[in-house]
């Protein structure tokens, strides 16, 4: 019998089985190999074995079922191979997924891998998916993210430039993140917004499938009697996946999957494909969030920590403080009443001793010196007394009035006047009276001492949450370095007694937060600007 | 002419307060501590009386506020090397407060001014 197929020939040359090609040129000189994976699918051989069978020979029945068989088969192996390389591909995916998933504690991270392995080709291959959380606090479950295009064009533009770049997950999850995470959430925001469920709505499907525990496939969602319609249009597909997300028998939320551009159906393959992957998921989102909130707690307990640490340490500064106050105030006590003692008996001495008497400049030194003195004394008392500032809330234009009412006979002495602008209409202002009402009293008497027929004028008004107090005097005449001198303590150019007076006022003021300026006019002339808070919690 | 009785445990202080006033037309009486100020005020009656605040292991506000409740047509003078006191609460209870100082011009100002004031209640 002249046979069609090659089959019978040890040898062949290229050209004389169709289905052997560039490449295959081992299998010309390989006979059996040849039948094996090419002849069993030739026509040629087929038409052969026909002839066979047709011929009468008692083993043709025979060979064409060994031949069925061995098709049967061959294709079965096949069928399950590609199942194995599907699988081994799934495995590897998962593994790849759990690995980030595992190592990721934020829960920004979490959720761009877990929407990116839902919607990436080598992943799932789903063309979108929402993500909805529970919010405990509120009984809720709401849309927080999700992927995918919106349409046609999107979805090839994108499609494409994945292709275009050989990503794995984690780098497509964290390109998600960097650059879409933000505009994708701003896209799908109108949805987002309405995919909102109160959980204690049980008839709804999403709090169904959840309560349920296992992935729902929905299809004809359009007409499906479980399906609200408002979640079906606004999906805007007919078939979808719902996902829960169950961590520890807790639920943690919920992933909605589905195909809107390619509408390629959703399988029961998928499904469970899908099932393996939301456990690590769902543990994963639960472990970030408990994560944000033990952060959370952390931070908390380092304030809080921080927060007594500093108390503590104002405490300790305060008994210091009360310490020295008690140590001022009997020192004070001591140098005061002798101080006044020399004081007063020389004054009155003075009194009775005639102009002409040659030790009457000496009883005048002694007089002058124990005025001086005690002008130390009340600064430092002062000093001591600043340390603990009590604050409330004040009428500023009183206070004005009675600091301008304490110190007018001050001004007077020097032939000095002050003009007072108050703004009635201001708020009360929240300081410590006591100290403002002094520092007041020393930017005035600083301000008009030594010059003879000065000028003051104040002013009062409202400048945003604060109330300014503004004072200029265009009668002194001042250098820059005297201004300065003036602002710090003790200051190597003032005398020991005049050295406190404005550093003590701006220290008083800066420690309640109260800023003070104290600055040159262009032409001639001093300003001083205090900005009194009206808040609380302006106060530092 | 006015009485004055003056309490101070410094010697100097009730010498020159005493003086001075003197000086200005008071009749001056000094007491070194509470109860010397307390048998003073038996003895006879005072326009006003000039307390230190801190006296020897013994506090003029307690003496104040003996004042108020016994003698309350009395008026007094609190005085006191701190100014400070003048934020406690039981020195409010006094007519007039003065820091100590060699000058004695405040506190000769503050009694006219009291004096003055208690006379011009009593006429009406």
């Amino acid at each position: 019998m002249d046979w069609e197929c090659c089959w019978d020939r040890d040898n062949i040359v290229m050209g004389d089985c169709p289905n052997i090609h560039a490449g295959d040129e081992d299998l010309l000189q390989s006979r059996n190999r040849r039948i094996l994976e090419k002849c069993s699918e030739c026509n040629r051989f087929k038409r052969d074995l026909s002839r066979f069978r047709d011929s009468g020979h008692p083993l043709a029945p025979v060979f064409s079922l060994v031949h069925s068989e061995y098709q049967r088969q061959k294709t079965q192996i096949e069928s399950l191979v590609s199942f194995l390389d599907n699988k081994t591909l799934e495995v590897r995916f998962l593994h790849e997924l759990g690995s980030v998933l595992q190592s990721s504690v934020d829960l920004e991270e979490v959720l761009s891998v877990a929407l990116t392995a839902i919607t990436a080709g080598k992943g799932f291959g789903m063309n979108r998916a929402f993500l909805l959380l529970i919010n405990r606090d509120l009984g809720l479950l709401h849309g927080y993210l999700a992927i995918g295009p919106r349409n046609y064009e999107e979805a090839n533009q994108v499609w494409n430039e994945i292709a275009g770049n050989d990503m794995d997950l984690q780098t497509l999850a964290q390109s998600f993140r960097l650059n879409k995470l933000n505009s994708e959430r701003a896209k799908f925001h109108d949805i987002l917004a309405r995919l909102t469920v109160p959980l204690s709505e049980t008839g709804h499907i999403l709090v169904k499938a959840l309560d349920g525990k296992h992935p729902v496939l929905i299809e004809n969602a359009f007409n499906h009697p479980e399906v609200n319609p408002e979640l079906a249009h606004l999906l805007g597909v007919d078939r979808f996946l719902l996902m829960p997300l169950i961590s520890r028998n807790r639920r943690v939320g919920m992933i909605i999957a589905d195909n809107c551009i390619t509408h390629r159906s959703i399988t029961q393959e998928d499904m469970r494909s899908l099932e393996n992957f939301a456990f690590p998921v769902a543990f994963a989102i639960e472990r970030a969030s408990l994560y944000d909130r033990l952060q959370l707690e952390l931070n908390r307990a380092t304030e809080a920590g921080n927060k007594l640490k500093e108390q503590q340490e104002v405490i300790v500064k305060m008994e210091k403080m009360a310490l020295v106050g008690r140590i001022t105030s009997s020192i004070a006590h001591s140098i005061r009443n002798p101080l006044m003692i020399i004081g007063g008996f020389a004054r009155s001495i003075l009194k009775n001793t005639p102009t002409s008497d040659p030790k009457r400049d000496f009883i005048e030194s002694i007089v002058g010196e124990a005025r001086q003195l005690e002008g130390v004394l009340d600064e430092i008392l002062n000093y001591t007394d600043m340390l603990y500032p009590t604050r409330d809330f004040w009428d500023v234009n009183q206070l004005v009035e009675s600091s301008i009412r304490d110190t007018s006979d001050r001004l007077r002495a020097w032939g000095c006047e002050s003009t007072f602008i108050p703004d009635t209409s201001l708020p009360p202002v929240f300081i410590d009276y006591k100290q403002v009402s002094y520092c007041l009293r020393t930017m005035i008497i600083s301000d008009i001492d030594g010059h003879e027929g000065g000028k003051i004028d104040i002013s009062t008004y409202l400048d945003g949450d604060n109330v300014i107090v503004h004072a200029v005097d265009t009668s002194v005449r001042l250098s820059q370095e005297a201004l300065d001198a003036m602002l710090v303590p003790f200051s190597t150019t003032l005398e020991l007694g005049n050295g406190l007076g404005l550093a003590l006022c701006k220290t008083m003021l800066e420690k309640q937060g109260i800023p003070f300026n104290a600055q040159l006019l262009p032409e001639k002339g001093v300003e001083y600007i205090i900005t009194l808070p009206t808040r609380k919690e302006e106060q530092s | 002419m006015k009485r004055i009785l003056v309490v101070d445990d410094e010697a100097n202080i009730r010498l020159l307060y005493a003086e001075e006033l003197a000086e200005d037309g008071y009749d001056v009486v000094t007491a070194a501590n509470t109860a010397e100020a307390v048998e003073k005020l038996q003895q006879g009656e005072f326009d006003l009386a000039v307390l230190d605040i801190k006296l020897k292991n013994e506090s003029g506000i307690d003496l104040l506020q003996k004042l108020v409740k016994e003698r309350h047509d009395m008026p007094v003078v609190l005085c006191s090397a701190f100014s400070c006191y003048k934020d406690d609460f039981s020195a409010w209870l006094a007519d007039g407060y003065i820091v100590k100082s060699g000058d004695l011009t405040e506190l000769k100002q503050e009694i006219a001014r009291i004096l003055a004031k208690k006379a011009q209640r009593t006429k009406a």
